[in-house]
């Protein structure tokens, strides 16, 4: 491996002490082996008895059911696996799209600083942003009554805010630098600097970003399914807190531990990750 | 204002105040009802929930109620002098009503004093049912049965015009002329939709009606909202010694629960009845047992394993609950059944002859896939009863002999079913499941779809219909949208035609009829026997019914749920979810003591 002070690029650099970070590759670990458990449920490789009832009424853990069935024979493993490509689809759709959003409107807030356009998208954040989350999320579902991405727009309408003012922020900075300057004084097209040279220079902002609300969405997701706001078709671990609510009562407590083990590793693991990637492509941390 | 050591002590007294029920509940006599859901309108015409309709009969008057103790259940006249006279044919009944009794002082009236009630209340409070602005939930007990109801209707519901069918003879006698004999008539005077309102306080509250009763009942209300409705003597109530006797009590059954102390008592015997609406059992579990909140709940489902004893064949408390609360338990009158909508071509009635039969084929297939007793089990603790059609075991039409085979679970009949009709995977309709966004509603549908999977049933063919509400299911279900209904019904009154109607086809949606079946052999003998008096006939002609329903594979049905009811030692009742509903509130006692010993 070729020490760092060899290597130029920012993104050269944030890898090489990323990679560095114990915890965070740890953490990066943890995420990976989720993703694959995703992916495998996408590809129809396990996970696919979800749905089944044919266990019987609350069984324990053992080797026919590795973590007990819920009231109606249920296998909890299989939905727990089930719920790992809820928690990334809803986690990637909102992360990517809200991140797009945010950086587009951002991006277009920053350079036109202090003209119509930046008030009119500021007015709208601050508008998003006044709205309790969860009322905003119940009233969307209403009003979207059966549309099964309900919570998917409510969350990428809302999470797009924060994206928004970082990268606002950075824009206001960078377009004063000598290389947008030049790019303006060599006659280019306004999109043509902000997407091409403005933009690409925010993507470390971006990319931590994305984690942040892939974190958010996950947990929101959670809290809206154990509400009765959040998935419709499907399984997720919001669903099976909110199934273990009765059944805790009663003694059982194998959906309960097993929904909030996944979710609890799943989310420390992003946010380590996700803290690792910070420090890693912070210019000021970098650098030294 | 800056904030002085002083103001702490004041501050915190203002804040236990509030806490509590108030200075004017020292030294009166409470008791704290609960049920677990909220009405929605105390206007009698719009009550069709139990729960509106504890609150409106214990405010207003019917013409009848039902005897506090006597099981079966049995009528008796309440504001009516006796009961009803009725002519040989069946069509005219008239009743006296009982002199002196007085609404309750309201501003509506004049002077702030309420006047007496008279026959002409009674017939403005039922016309209010067939007057479109008074949106009533319950006009269908008479539709079609009271002469020129109709006709008034269509003329524009005017109140100064007379009703050939309904009138005030003077102002203590009333007549009903019927286009048809109605052997239910008098169940209906006992329903909170027949309780009497002053046309003073509807045209004074308006839209406020509904939650500002005035009423001659043995309360009056005093606050109301969402979370609880609190009721006060009302001192005028007519002075009437509870004959225990008279109301059906058995030494056997009555005795242990220290019944026999309100002999000659005067109801109401309470000054302050409190109903707590409280939506979730556990949450009303925990006040039950708190001992000083509610004193009366059933057992969430979650703890009768903790709670309970014995299951079956009956119930028994462990020693350490039963020493704390009576309980009272058996099975509900109603059920519960899941509903194929007839109107959905994809599973129902379809223009195309041969589709229909491979529908009704595929309407078998799914009851054959349908596990009862997995779902007894799982929903209802093993204590509900399995019965074939839609005559429950709480009727006396109910026939214990009749052939199982609607109810038995046989998924290799269901899938020979589906190969016979043509259906494959590939064929079969998408099929959308309806019900609330609540767990136990999912788990439900879950449960179903995973029969249906067994059977060869693609799963991505089977969508639940989640609404945010039972009111937005309820209305869904009205407007005919959802193709696989679950719903429960609760009988208005102790005879199967109550539940026979549910299928009677002119009672289709928006009506109760949520299946909208409409068999023209099946409406015929509806409308024949619907006159007739309970007797073997007629008994007859609602099995031939039961049958009919069955063998079109309309519904899966059904289960009668065991209902345990229990409240404090300290408490004198007899209580009843249903039939006689909140009736029995008024004869509720409360002896000194502390609550839950």
């Amino acid at each position: 491996m070729k020490p760092a002070k060899e290597r130029t690029s920012l993104w050269a650099k944030a890898w090489y002490k990323f990679r560095r970070d114990r915890i965070g590759m740890a953490s990066l670990g943890v995420v990976l082996v989720y993703l694959l458990v995703a992916l495998g449920v996408w590809l129809g490789l396990w996970g696919q008895g979800w749905s089944q009832v044919d266990g019987p009424m609350w069984a324990p853990p053992g080797p026919d059911y590795w973590l007990g069935t819920n009231i109606i024979g249920q296998d909890i493993f299989e939905r727990a696996i089930y719920s790992t490509r809820t928690a990334f689809e809803v986690g990637l759709v909102v992360a990517v799209l809200s991140t797009l959003l945010g950086g587009l409107l951002g991006a277009l807030a920053g350079y036109f600083s202090n003209r119509w356009a930046d008030e009119l998208i500021l007015w709208l954040m601050g508008v998003l942003d006044a709205i309790p989350f969860f009322l905003f999320v119940a009233a969307l579902a209403y009003a979207l009554q059966g549309n099964p991405y309900a919570m998917h727009i409510a969350m990428i309408a809302t999470f797009w805010t924060t994206t928004a003012r970082l990268v606002r922020g950075e824009v206001i900075k960078l377009k004063n630098f000598e290389f947008v300057e030049a790019a303006r004084a060599i006659g280019l097209p306004r999109r043509l600097i902000i997407f091409r040279h403005i933009l690409p220079n925010t993507f470390h902002i971006l990319l931590v970003q994305a984690t942040i609300v892939f974190v958010g969405a996950i947990k929101s997701e959670v809290i809206l399914s154990f509400l009765g706001l959040g998935v419709t078709d499907g399984v997720s671990w919001g669903l099976m807190i909110a199934e273990s609510t009765q059944e805790v009562q009663a003694g059982h407590f194998s959906n309960f531990v097993t929904a909030s083990t996944f979710l609890f590793v799943l989310v420390m693991a992003f946010n380590m990750f996700s803290d690792a990637l910070q420090d890693a492509l912070d210019p000021r941390k970098v650098s030294t | 204002m800056r904030l002085r050591p002083l103001h702490l002590p004041i501050l915190l007294f203002l804040l236990l105040a509030a806490c509590s029920d108030g200075p004017d509940t020292a030294g009166l006599k409470i008791y704290r009802h609960s049920l677990g859901g909220t009405p929605t309108s105390l206007d009698p015409v719009q009550s069709a929930t139990v729960y509106a309709n504890h609150v409106v009969v214990n405010v207003y008057d019917t013409l009848y109620a039902y005897k506090y103790l006597a099981r079966p259940y049995e009528l008796k006249p309440n504001l009516a002098e006796a009961m009803p006279e009725v002519s040989d044919d069946g069509l005219v009944y008239t009743i006296r009503i009982k002199r002196g009794v007085h609404f309750i002082d309201d501003p509506c009236f004049p002077g702030g004093k309420g006047r007496e009630v008279t026959a002409a209340d009674f017939v403005y409070s039922m016309k209010r049912h067939f007057d479109p602005k008074s949106r009533s939930q319950g006009s269908w007990l008479w539709a079609g049965k009271i002469k020129g109801m109709e006709a008034w209707k269509r003329a524009g519901a005017d109140y100064g015009k007379e009703v050939e069918g309904l009138r005030a003879l003077d102002r203590y006698t009333i007549r009903i002329l019927l286009t048809r004999p109605c052997p239910q008539l008098v169940h209906t005077l006992a329903q909170g939709f027949s309780a009497i309102v002053p046309r003073e306080a509807v045209e004074h509250y308006g839209r406020e009606f509904s939650v500002h009763p005035v009423g001659s009942g043995p309360f009056r209300l005093q606050t109301f909202d969402s979370v609880r409705a609190v009721l006060v003597r009302n001192e005028k109530y007519r002075r009437e010694p509870i004959d225990l006797a008279y109301e059906g009590y058995d030494p056997k059954v009555h005795d242990p629960y220290g019944i026999a102390g309100i002999q000659g008592r005067i109801p109401p015997l309470v000054d302050r009845l409190e109903i707590h609406f409280v939506k979730e059992s556990l949450s009303r579990w925990n006040s039950f047992t708190k001992g000083d909140e509610i004193q009366f709940a059933t057992i969430p489902r979650e703890l009768l394993d903790e709670v309970l004893l014995k299951k079956q064949p009956e119930v028994v408390l462990k020693a350490r609950y039963a020493r704390n609360y009576f309980y009272t338990s058996g099975l509900e009158n109603g059920f519960v059944h899941t509903d194929f909508n007839m109107k959905d071509p994809g599973i129902g009635y379809h223009p195309d002859p041969e589709r229909e039969k491979r529908n009704h084929a595929l309407r078998c297939a799914i009851r054959y896939a349908f596990d009862w007793a997995e779902r007894n089990r799982t929903f209802y603790n093993d204590m509900g009863q399995v019965f074939p059609g839609i005559i429950p075991p709480v009727v006396p039409e109910y026939d214990p002999q009749a052939p199982k085979d609607s109810i038995t679970h046989d998924p290799e009949k269901a899938r020979k079913l589906l190969a016979e009709a043509g259906w494959t995977a590939e064929n079969l309709p998408e099929l959308t499941y309806g019900g609330v966004a609540s767990v136990s509603s999912r788990q439900m549908f879950e449960q179903f779809r995973g029969w249906l999977t067994r059977i060869g049933y693609p799963k991505e063919k089977i969508l639940f219909d989640s609404y945010a509400s039972f009111g937005d299911y309820n209305k869904a279900v009205k407007q005919a949208k959802i193709m696989i209904v679950g719903m429960g019904w609760g009988l208005d009154y102790p005879d199967a035609e109550n539940t026979l109607q549910l299928f009677y086809g002119p009672n289709g949606s928006p009506g109760s009829n949520a299946s909208n079946f409409d068999d023209p052999e099946y409406n015929r003998l509806y409308e024949l026997s619907s006159v007739m008096q309970p007797s073997p006939e007629r008994t007859a002609i609602y099995r031939k019914m039961n049958r009919i329903v069955q063998d079109a594979c309309v519904t899966i049905s059904g289960l009668s749920r065991r209902y345990i009811l229990l409240w404090h030692r300290n408490v004198v009742s007899f209580p009843d979810q249903s039939i006689v509903g909140g009736f029995h509130l008024k004869y509720v006692d409360v002896l000194p003591g502390r609550d839950g010993e």
